[in-house]
């Protein structure tokens, strides 16, 4: 354990240093991102000239959920976007070098990478909660603080499980990018609440694809509209299920993966 | 050491057919290709053994490399190396071994090699002592240091090529796979790669495994080469018995003053069986091979010469590379005709 840890120090220094070494990059990467959030929360801003609320949610109400959104995503994006490339890995004979190292194959895929630009979105995120939570009635007390950085970190876990698990498939189908970006944008529908989509959707994200757990109904708990409770319950049991099955199929993928004609 | 025990690898294709027609057949039930890469071999090698492991391309060397470091399982038979199954024990096998593929750099490509090999070190729980002894031995024999700081994807090949075999020695590993660690490298390169390889099985008696396709690699470097042709081992044994055994295969390539159109048969004339000697013509270039023990070549030459008018003549002893041409050529090693 403390050899991983010392192991991922090492990288995270070179990944700063690299940061720091193009910082241009870094700031438009962050920049761009900053912008895509901004024009989110623009239409959000302009649909609410237009309407009071929204299925019982504020203007106030509704950046805050999307600014918790952003947290969990930002964090699964700066730590395991390596995931992403497994696919591709799979495809080029690359999963070679973690089968010949000491150290756990998924650990030394997932250190490879550290996406900075997933600054952009923590930014937004800790800037609405700064701005809308002393707006909310969300009584700050240890047990709502905890509970909401506890929701953030199963949030972040219920990503890369999902991220993982699709990914994963990559082992057995040729392409299979298409499988994990839809995936990955059913991730949206959490922005909002997800009550004013249609009951197929709601049940998908809660049951099939539980992206629900990582903001909206974690929203809805530290709004003090649901049982934070029984929301805990299910994230710690959607993150049970999800993590052990997205770790089985990596195992299994590694099992079955082929390389290349080298 | 190692041990392997009637190892088969077998990889499934699916065989997809021409035009559309055929792309939604393929997609509704695809023909299944299996393709026999490595078929039933077995060997054995010792501690502190050096071996050549040779064959044409697709032969299925590198097939066996994978399985024997683990990170394929063999469709059938099984492998130990010291005492563990590399395929079911990854981590465990992963320690005790070192891996260059020449093919493809084992290193973080964005990182300085420095950090690569202290990340390595922390990998492998190296102690100060040794990675500051084992650099030094590094620096002695493929100069790092001029490289060192600097990011692996900026290296060139033959600087990459040594700093991969020095990041797969770093852990002083018991056994060391090289598939063909000296392709594309110079001269000089060679010689350090050869050098570095020596010293390691010298000094801890490493046992190493390595494939190439450079001969003057397995003449510098190997005690016993192992021939796998279409998967199966055809020549297990030493380098030397091969040698005596073909080193009588003798050519004589005359250039004839005209070019040679009356296709007589140049056996009879020589009093030989057909089948004893192999002949080659293009144009006004005839090229006669033989038996050493059966034909002598002044006897050869004497023959030609009666019957053509010759402008030059040179005469080819066997050297190791068409020995293993025959052998390739043949796909197997005769061994009776003695
Ligand atoms: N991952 C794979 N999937 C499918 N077929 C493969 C795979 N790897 C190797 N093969 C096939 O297995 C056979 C042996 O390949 P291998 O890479 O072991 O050859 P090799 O002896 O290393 O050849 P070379 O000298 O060209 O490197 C080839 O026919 C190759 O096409
Ligand atoms: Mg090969």
């Amino acid at each position: 354990m403390k050899r991983y840890f010392e192991i991922y120090l090492k990288f995270l220094a070179q990944h700063l240093k690299r940061m720091l070494q193009y910082r241009s990059d870094f700031l438009i990467g962050a920049g761009s991102f900053l912008f895509i959030q901004a024009s989110g929360i623009l239409f959000m801003v302009l649909i609410f000239q237009q309407i009071p609320d929204l299925n019982g949610w504020s203007l106030t109400e509704m950046m805050f959920l999307y600014g918790y959104f952003q947290l969990p995503r930002g964090i699964d994006h700066l730590l395991t976007d390596n995931i992403w490339l497994i696919p591709t890995k799979v495809r080029r004979g690359e999963i070679d070098r973690y089968l010949l190292r000491p150290i756990n194959p998924l650990f030394q895929l997932v250190i490879e990478r550290f996406q900075i630009e997933a600054f952009g979105e923590l930014i937004v995120g800790v800037a609405l909660m700064i701005y809308t939570i002393p707006l909310l009635n969300i009584d700050l007390t240890v047990w709502t603080v905890l509970l909401g950085l506890l929701f953030i970190i199963l949030g972040s876990l219920i990503y890369t499980s999902i991220k993982l698990i699709t990914a994963s498939i990559g082992f057995w189908v040729i392409n299979s990018m298409p499988i994990m970006t839809t995936v990955y944008n059913i991730a949206d529908f959490s922005k909002y609440p997800t009550t004013i989509f249609p009951k197929v959707i709601q049940y998908t994200v809660t049951y099939l694809i539980p992206f629900a757990f990582v903001s909206f109904l974690p929203a809805t708990a530290l709004l003090n509209r649901s049982n934070g409770l029984e929301i805990l319950l299910g994230s710690v049991i959607a993150v049970s299920v999800l993590s052990i099955a997205a770790y089985r199929l990596w195992v299994l993928g590694l099992k079955s993966y082929q390389s290349v004609g080298s | 050491m190692i041990e392997a025990k009637h190892i088969s690898k077998s990889f499934v294709k699916y065989e997809k057919e021409k035009g559309l027609i055929g792309m939604i057949k393929g997609f509704v039930n695809a023909k299944k290709v299996i393709k026999k890469a490595v078929d039933n071999v077995s060997f054995t090698i010792q501690e502190g053994e050096v071996i050549g492991y040779i064959g044409a391309n697709g032969a299925g060397k590198s097939t066996t490399i994978k399985m024997l470091t683990g990170i394929l399982t063999p469709t059938s038979g099984e492998i130990l190396v010291d005492g563990i199954i590399p395929y079911k024990d990854r981590v465990r096998n992963a320690r005790n071994i070192g891996v260059v593929f020449g093919q493809r750099t084992q290193l973080w490509w964005d990182l300085p090699l420095v950090e690569s090999f202290s990340i390595l070190k922390e990998i492998y729980q190296v102690s100060n002592e040794d990675y500051k002894a084992r650099m030094e031995m590094f620096e002695d024999v493929l100069q790092l240091s001029e490289f060192i700081k600097s990011p692996v994807r900026t290296l060139s090949l033959g600087q990459r090529m040594r700093a991969d075999i020095a990041a797969s020695l770093l852990h002083n590993p018991k056994v060391l796979y090289l598939d063909e660690p000296t392709i594309g490298l110079d001269v000089n390169a060679k010689l350090k790669m050869r050098q570095a390889i020596k010293t390691m099985n010298k000094t801890f008696k490493t046992t190493v495994i390595l494939t190439t396709h450079d001969l003057d690699d397995i003449e510098e470097l190997c005690n016993r080469i192992l021939i796998i042709d279409n998967g199966k081992i055809i020549y297990d044994g030493a380098l030397s018995d091969i040698k005596t055994k073909y080193g009588s295969d003798t050519k004589v390539s005359f250039v004839l003053k005209e070019a040679w159109t009356d296709f007589v048969d140049l056996a009879h004339l020589m009093e030989v069986d057909p089948k004893d000697i192999i002949v080659k013509v293009d144009e006004d270039k005839l090229e006669i091979g033989f038996d050493k023990r059966i034909l002598s070549v002044a006897h050869v030459a004497q023959v030609i010469m009666k019957n053509y008018e010759v402008t030059d003549l040179k005469i080819m002893e066997t050297d190791i590379e068409s020995i293993v041409s025959r052998i390739y050529n043949e796909g197997k090693v005769n061994v009776s005709n003695d």
